[in-house]
């Protein structure tokens, strides 16, 4: 019993971190992805008669906020990895 | 050569048989999401897995001796191996533990079931150790917690994770364009995958040092308990690295086509959700089996897409993580009433044999249905085995 309710006070420990982090960063990169595909400006009409757009200078750097937070979680995680041991002491 | 190292060098070398199949079987884990979606090209995958392995073996500045310490009695709480089992004994215990631990990695791989090497390598020392020292050598509580009750949460919160993230990725990019929004999903995918390979590196290669350096505290070549012989890490390292490049093909088109078809977008999240979860429980007193936690990202990124689940897949690999512990713990303790009963440095040799020769055969039996870097990504028809190469005209073997 002991046992068990010391692995239900880690596990509820990792699934917030899961829901925080597990879920959190997949979506801050998805709105990445959303803003730099959400105000795209016509450059030039193609040969066949397509669009030639590109991004908004604005949506260049919403973008690059979603995705510079994002890098910063990875290195995060490299810490996590070379350093978790002095850091969490588990 | 006295007959304690011969033993000792037979235990060396099996270890990293075991550091090697710990690659391979592992290679999924991080890659099968990306070789899936075409994010990385099968090969460069498993290259990159590799280095990053290899990379991750050296980061582990801090050395765990006390690998078994949690679920049986054969070492002190130093690390250090117990009084009475110093030299041939302890010796033996982890070799027919060692030996269970490849056997049951490779029938698996096989059949291309990932199941944890971790729990592999336990349940052959487990085995070994009831039969070297009875039940009281077991230490139950440490097996329900640190290997019971993770593999049952493993799945269920991975694929929780998973699953929120990818219904909520999918939300969010709703009316980006397929194109554009699975390029910019790939990065995401190699990053996160990334990440995996690095902290497996760091995880699973140090367990082998762990268990070669105990090795050689049994024999008594080296008495640092905190810790390992350089030549011990660098074989590790390149081992893993080697079994990691290699690339377990057919555990990679399990979890990458036989469980759901798998989008970029999913993928991105499925491999993040691994990532955050290895991570954190490594480090919350919980240590989730990293292979439960990729399948179960998996199968939660497929239900948060609303896509079908092959559960008959799933289910094969629940029942692989089932077996594992008695499966390598049987063949743990047959070898090691094989090795005690002839005895000595024939005994060794007779299980070390039985190793080799098990090996071989299923090394042979794979290459009658060869999942290669060319068919991984096959439809998947009901099987392993993609449909072209179902035929039984293929008599050659």
């Amino acid at each position: 019993m002991e046992i068990l309710i010391k692995a239900m006070d880690a596990l509820w420990q990792v699934l917030l971190v899961g829901l925080l982090l597990g879920v959190g960063l997949p979506a801050l990169f998805a709105l990445g992805v959303r803003i730099l595909n959400s105000d795209r400006q016509l450059i030039s009409v193609g040969p066949a008669g397509e669009e030639i757009t590109k991004p908004s200078a604005a949506a260049i750097t919403g973008a690059a906020v979603c995705f510079g937070l994002c890098v910063l979680a990875v290195v995060f995680g490299i810490v996590v990895i070379v350093f978790g041991k002095q850091l969490f002491g588990v | 050569m006295t007959e304690a190292f011969y033993i000792l060098c037979i235990v060396v070398v099996t270890a990293l048989a075991f550091d090697f199949t710990n690659g391979f079987h592992d290679t999924a884990n991080a890659m099968a999401t990306s070789v899936a979606t075409g994010a990385l090209k099968p090969k460069v995958a498993v290259a990159l897995s590799a280095i990053l392995n290899l990379v991750g073996a050296f980061l582990s500045i801090e050395v765990a001796l006390t690998v078994s310490n949690k679920i049986i009695s054969i070492q002190g709480s130093n690390g250090a191996p117990v009084p009475g089992l110093m030299g041939v004994p302890m010796l033996v215990i982890i070799l027919a533990g060692l030996v269970g631990g490849i056997l049951w990695n490779l029938v698996t791989w096989l059949f291309g079931l990932p199941s944890s090497s971790s729990h592999a390598l336990f349940g052959g020392l487990i085995g070994a150790t009831i039969a070297a020292l009875g039940v009281g050598g077991v230490k139950w509580d440490g097996v329900i917690s640190s290997i019971v009750l993770p593999a049952v949460f493993a799945p269920v919160v991975a694929g929780l994770v998973a699953g929120l993230g990818t219904w909520i990725v999918f939300k969010i990019v709703t009316n980006v364009p397929q194109q554009r929004r699975d390029a910019g999903f790939r990065w995401g995918q190699v990053g996160s995958a990334s990440l995996v390979s690095l902290a497996h590196g760091t995880n699973d290669a140090q367990k082998t040092m762990g268990v070669i350096t105990l090795a050689l505290v049994a024999y008594g070549s080296w008495s640092n308990l905190h810790g390992i012989p350089v030549w011990v890490k660098i074989a590790c390292a390149l081992t893993i690295a080697a079994g990691t490049w290699v690339g377990g093909w057919r555990v990679i088109r399990t979890m990458g086509k036989g469980l759901v078809e798998i989008s970029s977008p999913q993928g991105m999240a499925a491999e993040t959700s691994s990532a955050v979860i290895i991570l954190s429980s490594s480090h919350l007193g919980m240590a989730l089996s990293t292979t439960q936690v990729a399948s179960g990202s998996i199968l939660g990124s497929g239900v948060g897409r609303r896509v079908p689940v092959r559960w008959g897949v799933f289910g094969r690999m629940v029942v692989a993580w089932l077996l594992t512990l008695p499966a390598a713990g049987i063949v743990g303790a047959m070898c090691w009433f094989v090795a005690n009963g002839i005895g000595g440095a024939l005994g060794v040799t007779v299980i070390f044999g039985v190793l080799v020769v098990g090996a071989a055969y299923m090394l042979r039996r794979s290459r009658r249905t060869p999942i290669t870097p060319e068919n991984v990504n096959a439809e998947w028809d009901g099987g392993l085995v993609p449909a072209e190469e179902r035929e039984p005209a293929r008599t050659a073997n």
